[in-house]
């Protein structure tokens, strides 16, 4: 199949700027010895800025490893030592990394004071935090958030993570867990509460927040304006350094620059074919798969899972924007897809390119529903292709590919 | 032991007869997809809580809804809903115990749509804000099985079901003893079908026929000629077969920590309120991710563990390690570490079973050790 001149947004050096920072806060407070926490995506990531620890992302490291090679052995290292071959990818490259350091990519995680454990997302959250409080021997705090149902919200915007409802009981324990939450920061940093940083760190958030939403908005325009390869990063922002200035930063630049691309009318390749709607988490290993397809002519202007880390964030209500941050499709009963329905009818779809992560029971199980909705109510077929994001051994690149370009012939 | 009795109850179990039979004479069924939905407020209700489990032996049909690397458990749930199986069924409760359960719940709502539905969210830790929640949140249960069934719900209702399975609970631990004897009274495979037995039909009848059993323990026989007495551990594993494989070899099995079995029945309801329950179920330390404050699971689950070891005497751990279930992943190597002085066997089960390796190891493990 012919490829196509490929012509991202360029957000490559605004991540590399973004990372710079992240590491040189860290390094700075590593060097003032700060605690340490271990995080998870959708954990309320204002926390770190507030109190002024140095978090470590378990998820991140794992995809780091992934990108860089390591995560195979890291993988055999953890089911050779007896945990599960079919648990989440991160899980086991995180443990491998600890139970040998050796195998992993440097820099290694810095080792834990704490663990915030939030059931935002998975409970495998909740068991890898026992795993690894307990390999560590340090305190960690749970919050657990609902598994949302529709009768407990009714309509939920995919995006702001605004719902019709809200069952009050379920609001108020997750918000007395998240007050749990500030006196375990308090008393593991020996902190107290700073409210102006508070409420400082919280309007960067929210400023932050409407322009991710803004820029996953502007991806649905004809022709799609940016990558995939580039879009799928934000979560990054979403779910870790939400509430930090460097994020806003990127934000604030992000949005500009993919405003003019819709502007100018200029899309990712120069021929748009196809338009596609994307699930799952990506095969950290094979991060050049967007990009394949899109020189193939298939973009993206949809990824579920990019929107499932947003949310938007009112700095009025911070603890009720941390619970909305847990209202996303991945964490709710199969019935809460209405908007999702809604925006990939007006995002104008051909097709859909679900990602099974195996071990992951959150995007897997959640699969072939969400396929046989796309087909039902809006009329797209998908290629569901199996593929763990740390371990290249189940889909190598070459055989993903390949069932790209059959699944994209098809849908000619 | 009186076979013929425990088998004629396991047939229930196989035939779902009796659930059938309720389900013509008016009663609501209700399938629950977790040990720790409390069957109490349901069964207070006129209603017939059912534990579902699968009897399907290949998950062909369930393999093109859900993944086939799930645990055994969910697939064959799945896969016997997809034939058909539970046509008895009024609506189904699930608990967000764990990924399986949580999503497993959406998925068969998803495709088997059944009537009535409801996921009872579950704390993990147990302070006062979340036992407080929970109760909070069995309420909300209450309500709305009770506007969606026009029944009604009364606490005086449901102290009676308390009662009702409180007795249950005692008279399983009155048998249990049978098992802990040198001679065991009751084997492994008996104590499992009755386990199983127990899930097909209203525990007031169950009550009766557990008295019945007790009654006539000093005719049963005792099992004398075994080399190793076996404690089960693992999550919501139901296969008698693979039991009766392990008794075969010259095992016993004295006890157990599986979600079907001490992890099902353990523990009283102390006290009569909801309030009551409601402690009774987030303080039920075989639930493999609930834990007290400042605890970890994992420890309140191997004190679990160390406990039934303790009464029955067992001299031998067999792991059993669906490699599907979440739960045996992560927290194998932490028992494995925790019993390192004792002999452990870890068999990885996968559908369909490897028989003739599980066997060749299990007996290679009791000859070694027996
Ligand atoms: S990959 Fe899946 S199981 Fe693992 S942390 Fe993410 S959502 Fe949870
Ligand atoms: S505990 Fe294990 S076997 Fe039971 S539902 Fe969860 S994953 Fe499946």
């Amino acid at each position: 199949m012919e490829l196509q001149e490929w012509n991202p947004l360029g957000y490559k050096t605004l991540y590399r700027n973004l990372f710079k920072k992240h590491l040189a806060r860290q390094d700075e407070l590593l060097k003032k010895g700060r605690p340490v926490g271990w995080f998870f995506s959708f954990y309320p990531s204002e926390i770190i800025y507030i109190f002024d620890v140095v978090p470590a992302f378990p998820e991140q490291y794992s995809a780091y490893c992934a990108a860089r090679g390591s995560s195979v052995d890291l993988i055999d290292a953890s089911v050779s030592k007896g945990y599960g071959h079919f648990l989440c990818d991160y899980f086991k490259t995180t443990i491998g990394s600890i139970e040998e350091p050796e195998k992993a990519t440097k820099p290694l995680m810095p080792t834990p004071d704490f663990i915030v454990d939030t059931r935002a997302l998975c409970v495998a959250h909740h068991e890898m935090t026992e795993v690894f409080a307990r390999k560590f021997g340090i305190p960690k705090y749970t919050i657990n958030y609902p598994y949302w149902t529709s009768d407990a919200l009714g309509y939920v915007d995919e995006l702001t993570k605004m719902p019709e409802r809200v069952e009050e009981l379920y609001m108020e324990y997750s918000i007395a867990k998240l007050k749990g939450l500030f006196e375990f920061m308090e008393k593991v940093t020996k902190t107290p509460l700073d409210e102006e940083k508070f409420e400082r760190v919280f309007e960067t958030s929210e400023e932050t927040s409407k322009l991710l939403i803004e820029i996953t908005k502007l991806m649905m325009s004809k022709p799609t304006p940016g990558s995939q390869r580039e879009i799928a990063d934000l979560v990054f922002l979403a779910f870790f350094v939400l509430g930090s200035d460097y994020a806003f930063e990127f934000a604030e630049r992000g949005y500009e620059i993919i405003k003019e691309r819709v502007k100018r009318k200029e899309g990712v390749v120069p021929e748009e074919k196809f338009r596609l709607l994307t699930f799952g988490i990506m095969p950290w290993h094979s991060l050049s798969l967007y990009e394949y397809c899109e020189m193939l002519g298939a973009t993206f202007p949809i990824n579920l899972y990019v929107n499932a880390s947003l949310h938007l964030c009112d700095s009025k209500k911070p603890f009720e924007s941390m619970v909305r941050r847990s209202m996303h499709f991945t964490n709710s009963t199969y019935d809460l897809m209405d908007s999702i329905i809604e925006n990939a009818r007006k995002a104008d779809l051909d097709g859909a390119l679900l990602l099974e992560n195996t071990g992951c029971r959150i995007t897997s199980i959640i699969i072939r529903p969400l396929a046989k909705i796309l087909q039902d109510e809006v009329g797209i077929s998908s290629l569901i292709l199996e593929a763990p994001q740390c371990d290249p051994r189940v889909m190598p690149l070459e055989r993903a590919k390949t069932q790209v370009e059959a699944f994209i012939e098809s849908l000619r | 032991m009186e076979k013929d009795k425990v088998n004629q109850l396991y047939n229930f179990f196989l035939t779902r007869s009796l659930l059938k039979k309720y389900r013509e004479n008016g009663r609501i069924v209700i399938g629950t997809l977790c040990n720790n939905v409390p069957e109490e407020i349901i069964h207070s209700m006129g209603a017939v809580p059912v534990r579902l489990l699968g009897l399907s032996k290949s998950t062909e049909l369930a393999s093109a809804k859900i993944p086939t690397w799930l645990c055994l458990y969910s697939k064959r749930i799945m896969e016997d809903a997809l034939k058909g199986e539970f046509g008895f069924l009024d609506g189904i409760v699930g608990m967000t115990s764990d990924d399986t359960k949580s999503h497993f719940f959406s998925a068969y709502s998803f495709y088997l749509k059944p009537r009535f539905s409801y996921l009872i969210q579950i704390p993990y830790v147990r302070d006062e804000t979340s036992l407080d929640f929970f109760e909070k949140e069995l309420r909300r249960f209450i309500g709305r099985f009770t506007s969606f069934f026009a029944t009604e719900f009364s606490e005086e209702k449901l102290k009676e079901s308390i009662e009702v399975y409180n007795t249950f609970r005692e008279l399983l631990n009155d048998l249990s003893e049978l098992r802990y004897a040198d001679s065991p009274r009751l084997s492994g495979e008996e104590w499992l079908k009755l386990l199983l037995a127990s899930t097909s039909m209203l525990k007031e009848e169950m009550n009766d026929h557990l008295r019945e059993l007790l009654s006539k323990t000093n005719d049963f026989e005792g099992y004398k000629d075994y080399k190793l007495r076996v404690h089960l551990s693992g999550t919501d594993f139901y296969d008698v077969e693979i039991v009766k494989m392990i008794e075969e070899m010259g095992g016993i099995v004295v006890s157990d920590d599986l979600c079907t079995s001490a992890g099902y029945y353990k523990g009283f309801v102390e006290g009569k309120t909801l309030k009551d329950l409601a402690k009774r179920y987030l303080s039920q330390s075989a639930c493999v991710l609930t834990s007290g404050v400042g605890n970890l699971s994992i420890e309140d689950r191997l004190e679990f563990i160390r406990e039934r070891i303790r009464e029955s005497g067992a001299d031998a751990i067999i792991l059993l390690k669906d490699r599907g279930c979440e739960i045996c992943g992560h927290q194998c190597p932490f028992i494995l570490q925790e019993f390192s002085d004792f002999p452990t066997l870890v068999l990885d089960l996968d559908s369909p079973y490897p028989t003739e390796q599980l066997r060749t190891r299990v007996e290679a493990f009791i000859e070694s050790y027996g």
